[in-house]
């Protein structure tokens, strides 16, 4: 009897979606869900609404195109849904105060903050943290953000580095996101997003009292001819 | 034969009362803080006479600082009323408790003050004053208690020994026939140790709270190591993970002989799961990441980003990776849609990408605003910007003051501030 009233709740609740963020139900394979992005323009663009788990996608751009508040923002879904997000950080750009303002809870995200004084071995350092991060099958979200290092430097990373990370996401429930400047590597199903920056928004005229606005972008899939209008609100 | 071993040093701790008397026998029973009762039959095969054996309890006693009072019966009463009364030792043949008994006060019972001072005012003085007295007497006039008093004084038992259980340590130890060199071999034997050690602690209920890792090495040293898990747990795989990577990082000099692991036992903990939260990765999955992440965690760049209740721009500390329990504080029953006021405050951000330390830059001023800024890697004309915003603030301990500005170049959206304490340009970050 309860058993049946128990699975006359689960039935109502998958119904309804009553919980937008809740936890995959019994006989949900989590797996297939994807991760979303939490902006619906950028959601639009993916096939599945989001990021594929066991894959290794990407989210590229030139500074100043909103990736890594794009990439905030997916971390900020993820851990208001009670996940944990790992993010690795070589050149040691996070912003724990942006993070926040973007609404990531700083208690569910484990960031691995490189040295940049040595760059070749924080990215070396990086790429292995993420292989332990995806192992241990804790985080939903693995992000590794290269963001800032020259194609050279990436280029002198092993051949197979892409490929092994993505072998290690397969058949895992986390979703692995590389932050780049241009287009890097995704899985064979996973998600390629690039953004172009359209400048800076302004709140007036120039002049004293004058504020950031926020900033306009582009975003496309690889490869895609579809593209979605992105405007990131400037933060505090 | 039975023993009493009472300490007249009030400073000393039970515990080593208990370790002198486990020393000698298993079966002890505790009296009271200073006063324990030890079992000591069959003792005769080790000791010649009972004078030896109470030699040896108080020589032991004094080497561990106590200031031991020992008495040796065949009635545990006796035993222990004599322990706490008389100094030294003392050794009751059998059949004469009540003899050694009689010339003690009536206090050396512990009686409760009203039964004490009934029995001064009765004239009896001593525990032979109360032994001579016929029981059926007493018990007219105290009850029950009047023939057990009695009983008492004539050093005869009223209940068996009670003995504590003894602790349980949880050690495994292995012997090697050849000394192993590296860690991988260790690795399998470590499985032999720890196997049999988990399984020893799930039988009684237990998890490991902490191991302790002892490798003794061809050259007779000893190389230990602790491992002590942020949650207490019970899976073998995990513990041989945590000890490894340890191990790793902390070699042993020379090959190993054996090897010996203890646990420190812990409660098995109680977890209510629930059916809505997201599921949360266990505690030992937990450590064994964080064990693995020893290289970023040990230099303190690797946790949890905590903010600082400061305006000074860009502070945080670093914490421990600890996720908290949602605890359902998330859950109702309202749709959230792009339509609904809660939509609108998840509106993507545009966030700063700091560099630390920011870099210093050269800026040209064009009617008080930034014109041009040159830094590393960082270099043109300012197509927009917005400023000033003046910040300051502890200048109660080390003062800061900076004008800072958000000026998009064609490279990029900046934020760049001008130090007025030192007058020096720096870019924060960039906006992203």
């Amino acid at each position: 009897m309860a058993s049946a009233l128990k699975k006359e709740l689960e039935d109502l609740l998958r119904l309804r979606r009553l919980q937008r963020e809740g936890p995959p139900l019994r006989g949900e394979d989590r797996r297939r869900a994807p991760l979303p992005i939490g902006i619906p323009a950028l959601d639009d663009l993916l096939p599945d609404g989001g990021l594929p788990r066991g894959q290794l996608s990407e989210l590229y751009g030139a500074p100043s195109s909103g990736r890594t508040g794009v990439a905030l923002s997916l971390a900020s879904q993820c851990t208001a849904g009670g996940t944990l997000v790992a993010w690795v950080d070589p050149l040691d750009r996070l912003d724990p105060a942006s993070a926040a303002s973007a609404g990531v809870d700083l208690a569910r995200l484990l960031w691995l903050r490189g040295d940049p004084s040595v760059r070749p071995r924080a990215l070396l350092r990086a790429v292995a943290a993420a292989g332990t991060l995806v192992d241990s099958g804790v985080f939903d979200l693995v992000a590794l953000d290269v963001a800032g290092f020259t194609a050279s430097e990436l280029q002198r990373l092993p051949g197979a580095t892409w490929l092994r990370l993505q072998r290690a996401l397969e058949d895992t429930a986390a979703a692995g996101l590389l932050l780049s400047g241009s287009h890097l590597a995704h899985g064979p199903r996973g998600a390629s997003l690039c953004l172009q920056a359209q400048g800076a928004e302004w709140s007036g005229r120039p002049g004293p009292g004058r504020l950031l606005a926020g900033l306009a972008a582009e975003a496309r899939r690889t490869g895609g001819t579809r593209r979605a209008p992105l405007h990131l609100r400037a933060l505090a | 034969m039975f023993g009493g071993l009472h300490s007249a040093s009030r400073t000393v701790p039970p515990a080593v009362l208990l370790d002198v008397a486990r020393g000698f026998t298993p079966r002890v029973e505790r009296r009271d803080a200073a006063t324990v009762l030890l079992d000591l039959q069959g003792l005769g095969r080790t000791w010649r006479s009972p004078e030896a054996l109470g030699a040896a309890l108080v020589d032991d006693a004094r080497r561990r600082e106590l200031e031991p009072q020992v008495a040796l019966a065949w009635s545990r009463v006796a035993a222990v009323v004599l322990a706490r009364s008389v100094p030294g030792l003392t050794v009751v043949g059998p059949g004469r408790e009540s003899e050694a008994l009689a010339p003690l006060p009536l206090a050396a019972l512990g009686l409760e003050a009203p039964t004490g001072e009934l029995l001064r005012r009765w004239g009896l003085r001593t525990l032979g004053d109360l032994a001579a007295l016929p029981p059926g007497g007493l018990a007219e006039r105290l009850g029950a208690q009047g023939p057990r008093l009695v009983r008492l004084a004539r050093g005869e038992d009223e209940r068996p020994l009670v003995p504590l259980p003894p602790p349980r340590t949880f050690r495994c130890a292995l012997d090697l026939d050849w000394p192993v060199d590296g860690l991988e071999p260790l690795s399998f034997l470590l499985a032999r140790v720890l196997d049999p050690l988990a399984a020893s602690l799930r039988a009684a209920g237990q998890l490991a709270a902490s191991l302790t890792l002892e490798l003794t090495l061809v050259d007779g040293t000893r190389h230990a190591r602790a491992c002590r898990p942020a949650a207490p747990m019970g899976e073998p795989r995990t513990w041989r993970t945590l000890l490894l990577l340890d191990l790793e990082s902390h070699p042993p000099a020379e090959a190993v002989q054996a090897i010996a692991v203890t646990a420190e036992p812990a409660a098995a903990r109680a977890t209510q799961f629930s059916l809505l939260d997201a599921a949360q990765p266990a505690p030992e999955r937990m450590a064994e990441l964080m064990a693995r992440l020893l290289e970023w965690t040990s230099e303190g760049r690797g946790g949890s980003p905590a903010l600082v209740d400061t305006h000074r721009p860009g502070a945080f500390v670093m914490g421990p990776f600890a996720p908290p329990a949602l605890g359902g504080r998330r859950h109702g029953t309202t749709v959230v849609s792009e339509g609904s006021p809660a939509w609108g405050e998840r509106a993507p951000r545009a966030v700063l990408r700091a560099y630390r330390p920011p870099r210093p830059a050269t800026v040209e001023l064009k009617d008080d605003a930034p014109s041009f800024v040159m830094a590393p890697g960082l270099r043109g004309e300012v197509l927009g910007c917005a400023g000033p915003w003046r910040a300051s603030g502890d200048w109660w301990d080390v003062a800061w003051s900076r004008d800072e500005w958000d000026v998009a170049l064609a490279a990029g959206v900046y934020r760049v501030f001008r130090d007025r304490l030192a007058g020096t340009w720096f870019v924060a970050g960039e906006v992203d």
